[in-house]
């Protein structure tokens, strides 16, 4: 099937162009890896991606800020609207506490079943209903109720605590679930969720304990004369949710392990940025209020002045400027310059380059020039010939790319192996889809060879084809997905679908897609067509020697 | 003599009057045959189908009773080939090329194609690309026959030597046919031919005017005679005697005459007592013959159009 001899005559004719193309392309690989993971191209791109970082950490804050500060005030309103309730609730937990007494009395001291005790429960909440005419008898006997069953639950509290205590519970129950769903939105793992809703809760009880207790000393300090009103917390509430929200940021650097004076740099700039958010929002408040001063606030305007208070410098900047930017940030400049740029154009032109000539001197080139008469007038078959000379172009192709797929494996190693931004699969894949596009590339061109009796015509269709299908991914590059929007001219995408080099999908195979399987296939068909066509063209056709 | 080569009414038309239309020859074992023709007559065509390189479009080329072109392969274990243009694979020098060549033929005994490169004093070491015309056509030489098969198909071998080397290069071929090859050559030159051929094709736009066979060409039983008379009263005289006169010039009292062998005797006593300004025999070579021929071809192209003319006029 194939000749030894015609091999050796091949490698002969072909082996200095292919150690200039295969060494000077592996040096340029070396290089263009070496160099991407050494000096840090994405200095630039990471301070743009901190830009965006520190803004959504900023708008978070904002947030954190308005949403404790809401708190504190609701906690006191709701704490004050309650606040009879909460004066009642040592009296019940007297009365619970005298029957439980006097069941163990005529019960020689045994305890009494959880039934029986739930049954004084209902006695009680029942009665406390009926006390509290302003308002609604069932909601008052839940309430009760509930905070009885959170007395037996925790039977060491002081009568006066209970319902302070059961109170933040809610609190923190309900921060706690808020937080926890939020994280499981924002895709945390179960124990990250459980730790930030827990830390989120606790300093909403703390807050909240804090309003408790200046509501409190009001009262205490003015007994009959304390009048309630939102107005006069305002202040209390921003103040403190300044010096949690600092205190927090402070104890999460320290945890971080900065030292004391940077956390304390950072708590003091936090505390400007609540500040600020705080003030704008209640300035935005006013802004409503004063607009029509017939209806309360909306809903919906509360939650305009809430936006306008967490705004942050991605909110700032038009949004296509933003997306524009962010997309910057995000791009992966390795993935681009490695995978679609050196890989489908750069480092493509070389070969290509050996594989248009070899394939035409291979078969077109020598039955042009008649040197091919020696070949055939031994008795060679033709069929025998082509086949020498398909295997030669394969084997220097893949000896090429072999070679190629080592020294990138070793400069990613070199770079930090998997820790680099192309993992060791990823470039395997650059170069067996950079081999298969070369492999179709070389069956046309091979093709073309064997059809062809004169160079010309050969090379001007062979290779003609292919440096346009390059010169096509180039432009095409300017309108594909992977320069950023901003640079991105989406028209230059048609270029795309004129270049065979389309189907070897180099940002699929960054994003771990499978789709670069079937392209593959693709390019492997192709080729594979092209070389039966080539032969029994060759074995049929006139041969002027 | 059984019959090697046989081509049977082959006809390949490239378009604009050229190729070759309805050739058919025989060569037999042992033979020598040459073809002759101007450039662009057809004679690289005849050799490339017999080659199995082209496939005839009617008619049919047989090597050994072996189709040309569907047992081109098999033909080849029979069948060695020197092209007509010069053109190497793409090696460093001639052994190289040589040796490479020796492998494609899967011959290990090189002792002939020494012999060969000694005879025609080639020094193969020497560049591929940068050999004059006369060491290409040598290296394909040696490479054409080093296999020494049976068959030789050599496609104006000559090319390119000089006029020493091309004596020993047609030593060679007769060497050759004295080994009983069977050799099939075109050229240019009518007397390298008439050395080495037993029989040459004479090829005209793509067609076989005549086939020659040289031996008898060369023993012909015929002598032609240049007689120049001094006086016009002999002249006139001799040309009373009825011998087959082939031109005559009376204004220098010259007459060219064809005799048959046996009767030169008698023409020399006939014009013995005529004082003579000259007596020459003109040699029958084959460029002579052919001419004669080509003479005839186009006296009758010509006779033929001028009868087109006439039918075409009674026609009207």
């Amino acid at each position: 099937m194939l000749n030894k001899a015609l091999f050796k005559q091949s490698c002969k004719a072909n082996w200095i162009k292919w150690l200039c193309v295969t060494l000077s392309t592996c040096i340029m690989l070396a290089i263009v890896i070496i160099v991407l993971g050494n000096l840090s191209i994405n200095d630039i791109r990471d301070s743009l991606k901190n830009v965006f970082v520190q803004a959504n950490q900023e708008a978070y804050l904002k947030e954190n800020t308005i949403d404790s500060y809401n708190l504190y005030l609701s906690t006191v309103e709701q704490y004050n609207q309650n606040v009879q309730l909460s004066n009642g609730v040592p009296v019940l937990i007297n009365q619970y506490n005298n029957k439980i007494q006097e069941y163990k009395l005529a019960n020689e001291g045994v305890e009494p079943p959880y039934e029986i005790k739930m049954q004084y429960v209902q006695e009680i909440a029942s009665r406390a209903s009926t006390r509290l005419p302003s308002q609604n008898p069932e909601i008052i006997k839940g309430y009760v109720t509930a905070i009885l069953i959170y007395y037996i639950d925790n039977p060491t509290l002081a009568p006066s605590n209970v319902y302070d205590e059961y109170f933040l519970e809610q609190i923190y129950l309900q921060a706690y679930k808020q937080s926890y769903d939020e994280a499981i939105e924002d895709e945390m793992t179960e124990q990250e969720a459980v730790n930030y809703a827990t830390m989120q809760a606790t300093s909403a009880k703390t807050l909240s304990q804090k309003a408790i207790t200046q509501y409190k000393g009001d009262v205490a300090k003015e007994g009959a004369s304390y009048v309630y009103s939102k107005e006069r917390y305002k202040s209390y509430a921003q103040t403190e949710t300044i010096n949690a929200i600092s205190q927090g940021v402070y104890n999460q650097q320290i945890a971080m392990g900065e030292s004391e004076d940077i956390a304390k740099q950072y708590a003091a700039s936090v505390k400007v940025i609540s500040n600020t958010s705080i003030s704008t929002y209640e300035f935005w408040l006013n802004q409503y209020e004063e607009s029509d001063l017939e209806n309360p606030i909306t809903e919906e305007q509360i939650q305009l002045a809430r936006q306008e208070a967490c705004k942050s410098i991605s909110d700032e900047i038009p949004e296509k400027v933003a997306i524009a930017l962010e997309e910057l940030g995000n791009m992966d400049m390795n993935g681009l310059i490695i995978g679609s740029i050196f890989y489908r154009i750069a480092g493509l032109l070389l070969p290509m380059v050996f594989v248009i000539m070899a394939a035409n001197g291979l078969l077109a080139g020598q039955v042009d020039s008649g040197s091919m008469a020696y070949v055939l007038s031994t008795p060679t078959k033709r069929r025998t010939v082509t086949a020498t000379q398909l295997a030669f172009l394969i084997t220097s192709l893949f000896a090429m790319f072999a070679l190629l797929t080592i020294v990138s494996v070793i400069s990613v190693w070199i770079v930090g192996g998997n820790d680099f931004a192309i993992n060791y699969q990823q470039i395997l894949l650059f170069n067996l889809g950079a081999f298969l596009t070369m492999f179709a590339i070389a069956g046309f061109c091979f093709m073309c060879s064997a059809i062809f009796n004169r160079t010309k015509h050969s090379l001007s269709i062979g290779g003609g084809l292919t440096i346009f299908s390059l010169v096509c991914t180039i432009l095409g590059l300017f309108g594909s997905e992977v320069v950023p929007s901003a640079m991105r001219i989406s028209a230059m995408n048609f270029f795309n679908y004129l270049s065979i080099i389309t189907l070897f999908d180099t940002v699929a195979i960054m994003a771990n897609d499978l789709s670069y399987l079937w392209k593959f296939g693709t390019l492997l068909v192709f080729g594979i067509i092209c070389i039966i066509i080539g032969i029994f063209r060759f074995d049929k056709k006139d041969l002027p020697l | 003599m059984e019959e090697v080569i046989s081509v049977k009414n082959l006809t390949r038309d490239y378009g604009k009057g050229r190729g070759v239309f309805g050739v058919s020859f025989d060569v037999k074992r042992g033979e020598v045959f040459g073809f002759v023709g101007t450039n662009g007559s057809g004679k690289t065509t005849i050799l490339r189908h017999i080659m199995g390189f082209l496939k005839a479009q009617t008619g049919e080329v047989k090597v050994l009773n072996l189709d040309a072109w569907n047992d081109s392969r098999d033909l080849k274990k029979y069948v060695e080939y020197i092209p007509g243009e010069i053109a190497f694979p793409d090696l460093k020098d001639g052994t190289t090329f040589l040796k490479n060549q020796a492998e494609l033929l899967g011959i290990h005994d090189m002792s002939y194609a020494n012999e060969l490169i000694k005879k025609l004093q080639l020094d193969p070491s020497a560049n591929l690309k940068r050999m004059s015309k006369g060491m290409k056509q040598k290296t394909a030489i040696v490479a054409g026959l080093m296999a020494d098969k049976e068959i030789l198909i050599l496609d104006e071998p000559t090319n390119g030597l000089d006029p020493l080397m091309r004596e020993t290069f047609l030593e060679i071929i007769l060497e050759e046919k004295r080994k009983g090859k069977t050799i099939i050559m075109s050229s240019q030159m009518f007397d390298e031919l008439e050395l080495t051929c037993d029989k040459v094709a004479l090829i005209l736009n793509g067609k076989i005017v005549d086939i020659a066979d040289v031996n008898e060409i060369k023993n012909s039983k015929y002598k032609t005679l240049k007689i120049e008379f001094i006086n016009e009263k002999d002249y006139k005289d001799f040309k009373k005697l009825r011998y087959k006169i082939v031109r005559d010039q009376p204004q220098y009292n010259q007459v060219t005459v064809k005799v048959a062998d046996k009767n030169v005797n008698k023409l020399f006593s006939q014009i013995k007592q005529c004082p003579l300004k000259f007596i020459n025999e003109t040699k029958q070579t084959l460029e002579r013959y052919f001419q004669e021929q080509l003479f005839k071809a186009k006296t009758q192209s010509i006779k033929d159009i001028k009868y087109q003319k006439k039918e075409k006029r009674h026609v009207k």
